[in-house]
């Protein structure tokens, strides 16, 4: 760093808007997040900082600035002014200070570069508060001021533009058409009617493209009748990672009304963890009931195919450990379904010292690994999961989420880890018995 | 001897009287917020919503097995706390009485003598739980006033309570009075920071848990 | 009528001996805590003295202090002491009456100027100008104001001339008020009880006697020697408050076991007095002993405290309807803080942009 560049500000900023619009902004969005269940969990923290111990940015680097509850403290004031049931008291007599944008600023760090909205912290607040889920609306509020890292902005307005983070939507049938002739699989796109709507994570469009052809495989040995669609491609949902609303509901309706639109009765979605979280509990809610398609999960769909025998796969005799993608399993509840497939596949399972639902967050969910500020730190945080892996000594390292997927082979390069990382599709595509 | 009557009388009833009030606004005004409901289909097999948060609720008593270990000082002096307490306030036959006038009900009480000794190691926790919050960066960096006056409100009737029952330091009616006003300032500031955790303990942990196991995940 | 011989030949004249002087005076300075070389001071002290001139005013009083003083079960000693002191006025045992009973205090007051004691029991009515009490046609207030001019010192006897006793209970129709009310610029003892023990009352008398002064006192002008300890510091039933053994009911199993009294509303914690030492009838016994609490008679405002059996630990208001009242203000603030709050948000969703 040469001594004339000026140091660079600690927080991102997009648009032109006031100081003043920008806390505004957040504060509107704050205050719409406060229902019942948002309320009881402003209310209840007791600050006996056990969310610290499960916090694998805490663990790593013994911050106390990584305290999960100290993440939402510009959305705690928010609550106390504006929703709190003393919140009159509190405005008039200065109980608690306005928000000032200088704090929503500095608190752009601890909401998207040490925060991966995990949720571990929610397993162990003896008062059972959903601190992930706060950071999740927080989030919502610093969108609206403008205050989120470039990277993630820049990510959202591509995938405004194109539907996608990765590609553009009238670029799909091109890519597909590539992936099918390397591959030598059948991939449909844009039927007018299907049974099943496939979507992708973005990785999977750009330099992971096996997956496209690995679910592809098993999709037409199963004889489904299926397609990819343009209208609704891609179900990593930014939108749900960056704290946009509207994003979020736009790329989420791509999928739906898609599926619906060709007839499709079930979403099948790739292996991704947010994809998960955004369609397969947030959706209803943009159309106000119970969605008329049915979202499933790459991982639980592999396990049902197997549980039913539609498919059958050969024994592997190896050892394995397998890392849990945390919007799939602690906050997605499919525990069992990986460790089914693995069962099936013949692979000797050897869990991690903490696996399934109180596995450790690979350190790059939410956004983090896209953060490019956010480096340092999240190659401090994989060493917990390295560590782990290792000392399993298993053979083979599995999980089931493109961006942990990612976030693991980027970690090990930095590390200099001969690991290899694989996708639990790709080992069921590769082992399809006859 | 003015000192045990005002205590007892005015102090004692403002107290009771604020402790309502200020209580039922908080929780009510928590309760009656808008329910964002989940409107996804549930896990199949996923228990009745009450269930799940009942079964949550007993849940967190304790931390999972991946957290004991580093959460094991305030697991541990937390529990010797809250049941120390509990013995004292529920177990000394003269607390009984003050709850059978509010309410009617009695039974049985623990030897005066076992109580004072649970009361001394009740004590013993909450200056350990002190020394945590001053010394432990982490609480240090969450913790606001608020904290401290909870933490000091809560000290007093125990502390007071032996000092009143072991007759030291001023005559016996002194010590009773001090007691009794120290319990009449732990009722006014109990619905307003953050005590009312022995409240909302019960729905913060019931939200979570429904919301869990709508997904199929057990917390 | 004054007396102009010395006590100590007065009673040797009478058939008490130096001996058995010196046997009271022990027994004095012991009750009394004094120590025990004291005693032939007091012994010496009191055969000096002149008979002491006392006139005793009655006032609202139910005449239980005299009854306490005369009715001891210790006629040697106890009563020894109207042999020291020359009652000149006292309503139930002076022998005149009418105006002869006025002029006997007048003339008193007059033979004894600045060394006369006077004693009360009762308190004094002070609402409508003081008519509720009138003795020979004049109100209470200023019989006292007249009589305690020249006086020496004064001693308010029992619970009503002390601190205002029952006259002066909710809702005190009369104005009742203590004697320390009303006496300024003499020096004043009170010796509370309902009624006081008879050692408090002849204690302190020969204190006076003996040395002339007033004995130490606290801060209600008790004599510590009498009330410088709880009933609760002497009671025999201790140990089965320590170790929680209460009785719950009159004579129920903890009753007949003579189980502390606490829950029974007993408030000997709080009550300065002798009666657990003492006891009472010549040491047969007291209240606690014979199973019934202490009511604290000896305390101020001992009859509005909540109820002779309402427990110390239970509080004295009547709360069950503010309790009422403050749930639904609670519930209703909480609903309206709740309805604010919607408001507040539907504000916000409907401006945004």
């Amino acid at each position: 760093m040469s001594a004339a560049s000026a140091p660079r500000p600690a927080f991102d900023r997009q648009g032109e808007r006031s100081d003043e619009a920008r806390v505004d902004g957040a504060m509107r969005s704050f205050v719409r997040e406060f229902g019942v269940t948002a309320a009881l969990h402003m209310e209840s923290c007791v600050r006996c900082g056990m969310c610290a111990e499960a916090c694998h940015f805490y663990v790593a680097t013994g911050e106390a600035k990584y305290t999960p509850v100290y993440k939402l403290e510009p959305f705690r004031r928010a609550y106390l002014r504006e929703a709190g049931p003393f919140a009159p008291l509190v405005r008039g007599l200065g109980l608690v200070k306005k928000l000032r944008i200088d704090e929503l600023q500095q608190w752009q760090e601890l909401i998207y570069d040490s925060c991966t909205m995990c949720g571990r912290c929610t397993m162990v607040c003896p008062m059972g508060i959903d601190i992930a889920e706060l950071v999740k609306e927080a989030r919502h509020g610093m969108f609206k001021a403008g205050l989120i890292p470039d990277r993630l902005a820049l990510m959202d307005r591509t995938a405004q533009q194109w539907g996608s983070p990765a590609t553009p939507a009238e670029d799909l049938p091109d890519i597909l058409a590539d992936v099918a002739k390397q591959y030598g699989v059948r991939i449909p796109c844009d039927l007018p009617q299907a049974d099943i709507l496939v979507t992708a994570a973005p990785a999977e469009l750009v330099e992971h493209t096996k997956a496209l052809a690995d679910a592809a495989k098993i999709l037409n040995r199963i004889g489904a009748k299926w397609t990819m669609h343009h209208g609704g491609f891609d179900a990593s949902n930014i939108g749900f990672n960056n704290g946009d609303m509207q994003l979020q509901e736009r790329l989420t309706r791509a999928i739906v009304d898609t599926a619906l639109q060709i007839g499709a009765k079930i979403v099948l979605l790739p292996e991704c963890g947010h994809a998960y979280g955004a369609a397969r509990w947030e959706a209803a809610k943009w159309y106000g009931r119970a969605l008329p398609v049915r979202i499933v999960h790459m991982t639980e769909f592999l396990a049902e195919l197997i549980a039913s025998q539609r498919i059958c796969v050969k024994k592997i005799g190896e050892t394995a450990t397998f890392h849990d993608p945390c919007q799939i399993v602690r906050r997605g509840g499919l525990e069992a379904a990986p460790r089914q497939v693995l069962a099936a596949l013949g692979l000797e399972l050897i869990e991690m010292k903490d696996h399934g639902v109180g596995a450790y967050c690979c350190g790059g969910g939410g956004g983090v690994v896209s953060n490019a500020r956010a480096v340092p730190l999240r190659h401090k945080v994989f060493e917990i999961k390295r560590q782990q892996i290792e000392a399993t000594g298993a053979k083979r390292f599995v999980t089931s989420c493109g961006q942990c997927h990612i976030t693991f082979d980027m970690g090990a390069k930095y590390a200099h880890w001969d690991k290899k990382t694989e996708s639990l599709l790709e080992i069921v595509a590769d082992n399809l018995a006859e | 001897m003015e000192l045990l009557d005002f205590a007892r009388g005015p102090a004692l009833a403002f107290g009771l009287v604020v402790f309502v009030v200020g209580s039922l606004w908080r929780l009510a005004g928590v309760l009656l917020l808008p329910r964002m409901r989940d409107l996804s289909p549930a896990r199949d097999g996923a228990p009745p919503a009450p269930l799940a948060a009942l079964r949550t609720v007993l849940r967190r008593m304790w931390p999972r097995k991946e957290f004991a270990q580093a959460t094991l000082f305030p697991t541990i002096n937390s529990y010797v706390f809250h049941l120390g307490l509990a013995l004292v306030v529920f177990g000394l036959a003269p607390h009984i009485l003050f709850i059978r006038s509010l309410t009617g009900l009695t039974w049985p009480g623990l030897p005066s003598n076992l109580v004072y000794g649970v009361g001394v190691i009740t004590l013993a926790s909450l200056f350990a739980a002190l020394a945590r919050r001053l010394g432990h960066p982490v609480l240090r960096l969450l913790s606001h006033s608020g904290d401290y006056v909870s933490w000091l409100l809560t000290t007093l009737p125990v502390v007071t309570g032996l000092l009143a029952t072991s007759h030291l330091g001023a005559r016996y009616e002194t010590l009773l009075a001090i007691h009794i006003l120290s319990i009449s300032a732990l009722l006014v500031w109990f619905p307003f920071g953050k005590l009312m955790h022995a409240v909302l303990f019960v729905f913060s942990r019931g939200a979570t848990g429904m919301r869990f196991s709508h997904r199929g995940v057990n917390v | 009528m004054t007396e102009t011989m010395q006590l100590g030949d007065m009673l040797r004249r009478r058939g008490i001996s130096r001996r058995a002087l010196l046997k009271y005076a022990s027994y004095m300075a012991s009750l009394m805590a004094l120590p025990p070389s004291v005693a032939g001071a007091m012994a010496e002290g009191l055969a000096k003295a002149r008979r002491q001139a006392v006139i005793w005013l009655s006032f609202q009083e139910c005449t239980g202090c005299t009854e306490s003083l005369t009715r001891s079960f210790s006629p040697s000693l106890e009563e020894l002491i109207f042999d020291f002191i020359s009652l000149d006025y006292h309503h139930t045992l002076q022998a005149a009456s009418g105006e002869a009973a006025e002029a006997a205090r007048r003339q008193s007051m007059r033979e004894n100027q600045s060394k006369y004691l006077v004693v009360v029991d009762g308190s004094v009515p002070t609402a409508d100008g003081g008519v509720y009490s009138m003795i020979a046609g004049r109100t209470n207030m200023d019989v006292l104001a007249e009589t305690v001019e020249h006086a020496a010192a004064v001693i308010a006897v029992g619970t009503c001339a002390s601190f205002g006793g029952l006259p002066e209970a909710d809702p005190n129709p009369t104005g009742a008020v203590p004697i320390t009310k009303l006496v300024t610029g003499k020096p004043v003892i009170n010796i509370p009880g309902c009624p006081p023990l008879p050692q408090a009352m002849a204690g302190t008398l020969t204190h006076f006697l003996s040395f002339g002064t007033l004995p130490e006192l606290d801060a209600l002008h008790r004599p510590r020697a009498f009330f410088g300890e709880t009933i609760h510091d002497r009671c025999y039933r201790r140990s089965f408050y320590e170790r929680g053994l209460f009785a719950k009911s009159f004579d129920d199993d903890g009753a007949r076991q003579g189980w502390c009294l606490y829950e029974l509303g007993c408030k000997g914690p709080v009550t300065y007095n002798a009666c657990a030492s003492l006891k009472w009838n010549g040491a047969v016994s007291f209240p606690i002993q014979s199973g019934h609490g202490c009511i604290g008679c000896s305390e101020p405002r001992f009859w509005d405290r909540g109820g002779l059996y309402k427990p110390l630990s239970a509080g004295t208001a009547d709360v069950r309807k503010l309790i009422g009242i403050a749930a639904v203000a609670g519930v209703a603030l909480g609903a309206g803080a709740a309805a604010l709050a919607r408001q507040r948000r539907a504000s916000t969703s409907a401006t945004e942009q």
